[in-house]
């Protein structure tokens, strides 16, 4: 009940209102701004110099974005990026999960380690990764031809992500005694996985996944040295062609990321009835 | 001369009203609980006293000076927390120190004030360490010291036992005691666990929804509750529900007793339907056989039941007794040197009526 | 683990023993440091100040906005949303880079920018000095997109871990607002701050793709090593290219280290 004053700023006053609220206002603009910038850009075809007060209205239309989306090229690079986006979570998933609930049933002073481990990604940035890679594709010339050669990596470079996220979610539960639990009432290791622990760490994993997805759909840096065309290539090459369809690709690109998000908000909202996990082995 | 008051105060967040209108003397030296649950304004009491919270209305006056305008960093009072108020990155020793520096206590003496409050809570070998090495009784007894290091004139805990184990509880709950008597210190202690108010209070007084229900000594609050809140919050209660036939008694089962003077009686009307709240131990078991306590009963009224079960607790056995027509057993303190029946046995209960108190349904 | 293990040493450990091993043994064979010696000098150290400079610059940006922006996020407590706007939000935005953020500067502070126009209209020249978006500051304000968002992040659960209690017995025991900052606030948030700060430097210093976007010009370190991998400096030099790669891991495995004992530390305090 004391906790109802919230956060004591005892003598604030007036002044202590307006710079946290200004401040935000202003990092507001600083995100928004840049966004509206490419929306008149890719829907407005007025050039920057004739564009004044009378001309602010004109000429307004969704023509050129549309076009770009028309593209055969840009189906198929966006194509390839979903299916790489899909296999990378897939990869991630059973590569973790099961790593992460072992690390935190069996070995828990591991779990430092792993931690460790999952920062190894920063340590090599995408752009010397794939310098490392190139000396390499001699010797496996048909692994690394293929498009979908880039799930793992891509795995490799979200790893920090998707990892702190379910290992979040594994340590909210008390799985030990859930997995005891289960175990005693006589489920095996994959019931008990599919109906115990996937059930309960499902926001972990939803937020793993669309983390990954993110990851995914924006990677540059590797699929351009290794020529493969995915989304964010084609957008490059296609802003060179078309400047005005290129920037309504990104401006879509960067809209649907932030609904992917906002869905994800939406989905990982802590539900009203209250957490304790849900133990169901009939 | 009072050490701290509170007059007429009264503090409302939006629409909750968490004291109505405050008024609570103390006396230099005392030691004062606040007792009740969750919600009932005892920590909003000290959150006012403290400069944490503005009152609305009234006045607070330490030592009788009116402090009510000043602000928290200005007043003289030690607080201890409920729980985590050691600043982390400081040792035992800087903690303790804290109050003194920005008092702007000059170095050598601080150390030694510091030594010898750390002393005080036999922590001195200590004193480098930081909180995290130390346990949650170690943690509140820094917090303790540095409270007390800045020769407080007023005291004030907010639930200081509250975090911590059973064990630890006890035994720091009477080294704050021990403490406070040997300082001579004013304090004011908040807490929702009964025992402890009662064991080391001078006064208590028990709170519910904003207001001072009751304030008195220990054995009063507990011997003589002046309602049906207090009885239950302190202590355990037994319940009896009865009928009033006339203003004077109430019927239970059968049996009239007669309720005029007991607490809650005033407001009942007759033929209301009521509970008798009276105490375990003012309960007694009469099995007919010779026992020292029954001649001293034999005028109370009587109850008749069977014993549902005994449960021996050392200094005590608690018997739960089924009164004949009533739902629900009753507890009944004996003496764990006497004998009870065995499970099945029929009893007769006599009551002490006098320390009934009435509830209304 | 096993699994995890064999796949992090497949697909990371081995490409990057590659790069060292590219970078020690010249094409004829020969062991040498002298190619990263070399990378370190002329047009690449030219390089690596650029990158430094702007990633320091970038990090501190961030680092400044992200945790004010954080703090204030923490203090203003109507409207309710705002906390959680600003959470999901930077978990977009952290995320949020590349291609698609260099095309949004470019329209919104390029020559033809929207925000040049407006600030011209206002009498300001942006590109009346000797500001161009691919220099430190241009690029600081670029990566200032991710960066403060991920500070944020980072920063929330350091702040949300200032115990209210520790304001109070501040007060309690004679200590203003001032006197709170500076002697409990700060040393308990700087183990993040600092750790705030290697973490936005890594990320900055790393970026390819923004710069790639904006600029042709080779001015950091990731986007040398790319043109060095396209053979687009000089076919026999692609030696150099994987001695800044090299360079690029070794700095970064610094910035790390530094970062997971700093995040140790912190959490420590956050009990």
């Amino acid at each position: 009940m004391a906790a109802m004053t919230g956060q004591p700023l005892p003598r604030l006053g007036r002044l202590g209102r307006v710079g946290p609220a200004s401040l935000t206002l202003l990092c507001a603009l600083f995100f928004v701004l840049p966004l509206l910038a490419m929306a008149r850009f890719s829907f407005q075809n007025v050039p920057m110099i004739r564009l004044g007060r009378s001309t602010l209205l004109e000429n307004w239309s969704a023509s050129s974005s549309l076009d770009a989306f028309g593209e055969a090229e840009f189906r198929r690079s966006l194509g390839l990026s979903v299916r790489l986006a899909l296999g990378t979570v897939a990869l991630t998933l059973s590569l973790l999960l099961p790593t992460t609930l072992w690390v935190h049933l069996r070995l828990p002073k591991a779990r430092a380690f792993v931690e460790f481990l999952t920062l190894l990604p920063y340590v090599i940035p995408s752009i010397a990764l794939v310098a490392g890679i190139l000396p390499l594709k001699p010797h496996a010339r048909w692994f690394l031809n293929s498009n979908y050669s880039l799930i793992p990596f891509y795995a490799v470079l979200a790893l920090p992500f998707t990892y702190r996220s379910l290992d979040a979610g594994i340590k909210a539960l008390d799985v030990k005694t859930l997995v005891d639990a289960s175990r005693s009432l006589g489920a095996g290791w994959g019931t008990t996985l599919r109906r115990v622990i996937i059930p309960n760490v499902r926001t972990s994993i939803i937020s793993a996944s669309f983390l990954t997805a993110a990851v995914v759909l924006g990677e540059y840096t590797m699929a351009r040295v290794l020529l493969k065309q995915t989304l964010p290539a084609f957008m490059e090459q296609y802003q060179d062609r078309e400047p005005q369809g290129g920037m309504g690709l990104a401006l879509s690109s960067m809209l649907l990321t932030t609904l992917l998000f906002a869905l994800l908000g939406v989905l990982t909202r802590p539900r009203r009835r209250t957490r304790t996990p849900r133990l169901e082995i009939s | 001369m009072t050490a701290l008051v509170f007059a007429g105060v009264r503090k409302t967040f939006g629409s909750t009203i968490a004291l109505e209108s405050l008024d609570l003397q103390l006396a230099p030296g005392e030691f004062v609980s606040l007792l009740g649950p969750s919600g009932c304004g005892k920590t909003t009491a000290l959150r006012v006293a403290a400069g944490f919270e503005k009152p609305d209305l009234g006045a607070v006056s330490v030592n009788d000076r009116d402090i009510t305008h000043l602000p928290a960093h200005k007043r003289n009072m030690g607080m201890v927390f409920q729980s985590y108020s050691l600043f982390p990155n400081l040792t035992v020793h800087d903690n303790v120190e804290f109050g003194m520096r920005t008092r702007k206590v000059e170095s050598a003496e601080r150390k030694r004030r510091a030594n010898e409050v750390l002393e005080l809570v036999q922590l001195g070998p200590l004193a480098d360490r930081f909180p995290h090495q130390l346990s949650g009784g170690q943690q509140q007894r820094v917090a303790l010291a540095r409270a007390l290091a800045v020769r407080p004139e007023v005291l004030l805990l907010d639930e200081p036992l509250s975090a911590l184990d059973a064990k630890v509880r006890g035994s720091l709950r009477d080294e704050i005691r021990r403490l406070q008597l040997s300082l001579g210190i004013t304090t004011l202690f908040v807490t929702h666990d009964q025992e402890e108010a009662l064991a080391i209070s001078d006064r208590v007084g028990v709170m519910s929804n904003g207001r001072l229900e009751q304030l008195g000594s220990p054995r009063d609050v507990y011997r003589q509750p002046s309602s049906a809140f207090v009885a239950r919050f302190v202590g355990s209660m037994n319940e009896l529900p009865a009928t009033v036939s006339d203003t004077h008694t109430a019927v239970v089962s059968g049996v009239t007793i007669p309720i005029a003077a007991n607490p809650g009686a005033a407001g009942v009307a007759n033929g209301a339907a009521v509970r008798l709240l009276i105490r375990p131990e003012d309960m007694h078991l009469d099995a007919g056989t010779a026992d020292a306590g029954t001649a001293e009963h034999r005028h109370l009224p009587v109850l008749p039941g069977t014993i549902v079960l005994n449960s021996f607790q050392g200094a005590t056995t608690v018997v739960s007794v089924q009164l004949d027509g009533m739902e629900t057993p009753v507890a009944v303190h004996t003496s764990g040197s006497e004998s009870t029946g065995l499970s099945g046995d029929r009893v007769a209960v006599r009551i002490d009526a006098t320390r009934m108190v009435i509830e209304p349904v | 683990m096993v699994p995890l293990l064999a796949f992090l040493g497949l697909f990371l450990i081995v490409p990057a023993i590659s790069v060292f091993q590219r970078a020690l043994i010249a094409n004829d064979g020969s062991f040498g440091f002298g190619a990263l010696g070399k990378a370190f000098s002329g047009q690449n150290f030219d390089a690596f100040v650029f990158s430094v400079r702007l990633s320091v610059q970038a990090a501190l940006v961030g680092v400044l906005v992200g945790t004010l922006l954080a703090y204030a996020a923490t203090t203003i407590t109507r409207p309710k949303w705002i906390r959680s706007l600003v959470t999901s939000f930077s978990g977009v935005a952290a995320n949020l880079g590349g291609i698609p953020l260099a095309f949004a500067f470019v329209a919104l502070l390029g020559r033809q920018g929207l925000l040049t126009k407006i600030m011209s209209a206002a009498g300001f020249e942006l590109y009346g000095g000797s500001f161009t978006l691919d220099s430190t500051w241009g690029l600081t304000t670029v990566y200032s997109y991710f960066n403060i968002p991920l500070m944020v992040l980072v920063t929330l659960p350091a702040i949300d871990g200032l115990r209210v209690s520790w304001r109070e017995a501040c007060a309690n025991l004679g200590g203003t607002s001032w006197t709170y900052w500076r002697r409990i606030g700060i040393p308990v948030l700087l183990p993040s701050l600092l750790g705030g700060f290697l973490l936005l430097f890594a990320n900055s210093f790393s970026a390819y793709a923004t710069a790639a976007a904006i600029s042709q010009k080779s001015l950091i370190v990731p986007l040398r090593i790319g043109f060095y991998l396209r053979g687009d400096i000089s076919a026999n030099e692609d030696q150099l290219g994987f001695s800044l790669a090299a360079w690029m891991i070794l700095i970064m495995t610094v910035s790390m280290g530094c970062y997971w004992m700093l995040r140790k530390r912190a959490e420590r305090w956050q009990q």
